[in-house]
């Protein structure tokens, strides 16, 4: 029964995901400042050291904009193994989908998030340092 | 010598989940290589924000929940409905359409029934040589010496 209602409930959170627009990529331009600053704090020496509630919502808004590059299949997969510690058989019985398609998906959403961080993270550095911005879109 | 990047280890696993020994490789590799510290700089910052985004609560839509419950509704109608009865819904008309095609070529196999056909319709059907050349009937009857002075006839009347 659990399972089932599980089942139902995450089939229409990704319908109703899958039809909200996708964005290509997120340029250094689209960010608030908030979040640039947030970012900055990520990558100084200091480290990271979560300070209010107003930085975890800073951070979970910059994390929706930043996942919104990937389709929901490979949100969902991430969200639920990185950010929730579900195990993958956990995450293949909430879905249907197989286990290997589970990890798959994972291991593409990993990379596919780094990939456009460090994007985001060097161009935020070289304007910084005094670089144009370039907007993308 | 090759040198072996750690990326591949970066997007296999969570970082948090990286193993003493994987930390171990990763943190003496990033001290040389660049590009593979950049990655782990992103990979870190990438982990941070999927973590502070599962802490938030999300207030889900006004819609949600209906959405959630029609979904419920309809599979468990789809349940209580026998198999015989689903498979009826989903082929029915499929199903219908075929017997009344079949129906209707067994009556016109078995109960109409096909015309006739006797040899002396047949003859009377075919052409001779005579009929077409002469416009005449088969019926006619000519002679030989009539068919040649017809030709004949004809032939002298052309010149």
């Amino acid at each position: 029964m659990e399972g089932w209602l599980t089942r139902i409930a995450t089939n229409t959170c990704l319908n109703m995901l899958r039809s909200a627009k996708r964005r290509p990529e997120l340029a250094v331009a689209d960010l608030t400042e908030d979040e640039t600053a947030w970012l900055g704090q990520q990558t100084s020496s200091v480290g990271y050291q979560p300070r209010s509630v107003e930085d975890t919502l800073i951070a979970a808004d910059l994390a929706d904009r930043v996942l919104e590059v990937l389709p929901v299949e490979d949100q969902l997969a991430l969200l639920m193994i990185d950010g929730e510690d579900a195990s993958v058989k956990e995450v293949a019985e909430a879905t249907g989908w197989s286990e290997s398609k589970v990890k798959v998906r994972a291991f593409r959403a990993r990379k596919k998030l780094r990939e456009a961080m460090e994007k985001l993270l060097t161009k935020g550095r070289k304007s910084q340092v005094g670089g144009p911005v370039t907007h993308e879109s | 010598m090759k040198v072996e990047h750690i990326i591949e280890i970066l997007d296999s696993t969570s970082l948090k989940n990286l193993s003493a020994e994987q930390l171990e490789i990763v943190q003496i590799h990033i001290r040389d290589c660049m590009s593979c510290e950049s990655a782990y700089q992103a990979a870190k910052v990438s982990s941070r924000l999927i973590k502070e985004r599962a802490q938030t609560t999300v207030e889900p839509s006004p819609f949600f929940q209906t959405r959630v419950m029609a979904a419920w509704h309809e599979r468990q109608a789809m349940e209580s409905t026998p198999v015989l009865s689903r498979l009826w819904k989903s082929a029915g008309a499929l199903v219908s359409s075929m017997a009344v095609t079949t129906a209707a070529l067994a009556a016109l196999t078995f109960v109409i029934p096909a015309p006739i056909s006797t040899s002396a319709d047949e003859t009377a059907t075919t052409y001779s040589a005579e009929s077409v050349l002469l416009g005449q009937t088969y019926d006619d009857q000519m002679s030989y010496d009539q068919v040649l002075s017809t030709i004949y006839v004809d032939g002298d009347e052309g010149k």
